[in-house]
């Protein structure tokens, strides 16, 4: 329909629902919820078989944008794709191998006294 | 470097490798300047998240027309800062919503500490805010921010008007300003700090995860000064009666006969 297609601009919101993305999936299938600021990054595997049939176009956006490690929060905002989207097609890119979580110098709740101090020095020298 | 291997040869000193990412919560009333402080210091990106819909929107998210819709979108503004090659800040602004404060608990797990902007001239929308950052021990400050029209007020004035303890630093802010939003979180990260050597400390190089063991015996109740007795029979007059069992025979109904209630047989 030539004609309603002016209708269908970003402010009329997604036309297609965005769990639709993840099968109505709300949580990842397998693992754990990963954090706003978790690490990722394409595996050796996800570089490589970049254009494998099995991936999605979103796939294909999340992996391309996990070239180098990144944080949840920016895929998400990268793929303007809702947070929870991203965290079940990540969840499933995980499970395939084709992304990592990239293990952090923080890893509980409590970040060293160090690298506090280097979060410190960072921001005076801003 | 403590490095787990995995499938990709992440360099952890190149320029790419990310090694550490931090978050900080801002907080504050509805127009209190959230998203103008994040801006300040950062480029300010939309992040949207699908939330269900919880009973708190009814009436307030208008549903007509899309009676079927169990979810609506939260539109959340975060702002990145990188501190190093190897460090990255992140600001969070709250949704301010009530009924979005589900999303706080997902905000603040693992956060640094918070920001909570107060506006002087609404200064009780920032109760809230400050209540749950006590309630979560996130360590926060308080940033007065000081619009053009608002009356000015020492921050000494503002702690005791939110009843704030006297660690807690208040200062006076302007969030438009990149200076002024950088001392604010050089503030946050000496306070963070400064509330470190009250805590057990870190020993050096040892696996994060590890909890230390607690000191034996040291957080055992003490023993009661006097041996706890039965006490003497109180001496209002009032005594404890044992409750009767089925041994002691029949259970006499202690309540007054009455007919009331029951099917009469006339």
């Amino acid at each position: 329909m030539p004609q309603g297609d002016k209708w269908l601009d970003q402010n009329a919101g997604p036309v297609v629902r965005p769990y639709a993305l993840t099968g109505g999936r709300t949580a990842p299938s397998a693992g754990e919820v990963l954090d706003l600021i978790a690490i990722v990054g394409a595996t050796d595997l996800g570089e490589r078989e970049f254009d494998a049939i099995d991936l999605s176009p979103e796939d294909r956006t999340i992996l391309s944008l996990c070239r180098r490690p990144v944080t949840v929060t920016d895929v998400a905002s990268g793929t303007e794709l809702p947070l929870g989207v991203v965290r079940v097609l990540l969840a499933d890119l995980i499970a395939r191998g084709r992304i990592a979580v990239v293990p952090q110098l923080r890893t509980g709740e409590q970040p060293s006294t160090d690298l506090l101090k280097e979060v410190l020095h960072g921001l005076r020298a801003l | 470097m403590a490095f787990a291997p995995s499938d990709r040869p992440a360099d952890p000193d190149g320029p790419d490798g990310l090694l550490a990412a931090f978050k900080i919560v801002v907080a504050g009333g509805f127009g209190a300047g959230k998203t103008t402080l994040v801006g300040a210091v950062s480029e300010v990106r939309p992040l949207r998240t699908e939330e269900t819909l919880s009973s708190a929107s009814i009436g307030l998210d208008d549903l007509a027309g899309v009676g079927d819709k169990k979810t609506t979108t939260v539109a959340m503004d975060f702002g990145r800062i990188t501190l190093s090659n190897r460090l990255v800040l992140y600001l969070f602004g709250t949704p301010g919503q009530e009924r979005f404060w589900f999303m706080w608990d997902e905000l603040s797990y693992g956060a640094l500490g918070a920001v909570v902007l107060a506006d002087t001239r609404r200064l009780d929308d920032c109760f809230p805010s400050v209540d749950y950052f006590e309630n979560c021990q996130l360590p926060f400050v308080v940033a007065i921010n000081c619009f053009d029209d608002a009356p000015r007020y020492d921050p000494e004035d503002v702690r005791v008007a939110l009843d704030l303890d006297v660690h807690i630093p208040v200062m006076l802010c302007d969030a438009r300003d990149p200076g002024s939003v950088k001392q604010i979180l050089i503030t946050l990260v000496e306070y963070v700090l400064a509330r470190r050597p009250a805590m057990e400390p870190e020993p050096a190089a040892a696996p994060l995860l590890q909890p230390s063991p607690m000191p034996p015996g040291r957080y055992d109740l003490p023993e009661p000064a006097v041996p706890r007795e039965p006490g003497p029979a109180m001496s209002t007059g009032l005594r404890l009666m044992p409750y009767p069992t089925p041994e002691d025979g029949e259970i006499a109904d202690p309540r007054p006969a009455t007919t009331w209630g029951r099917p009469t047989s006339s």
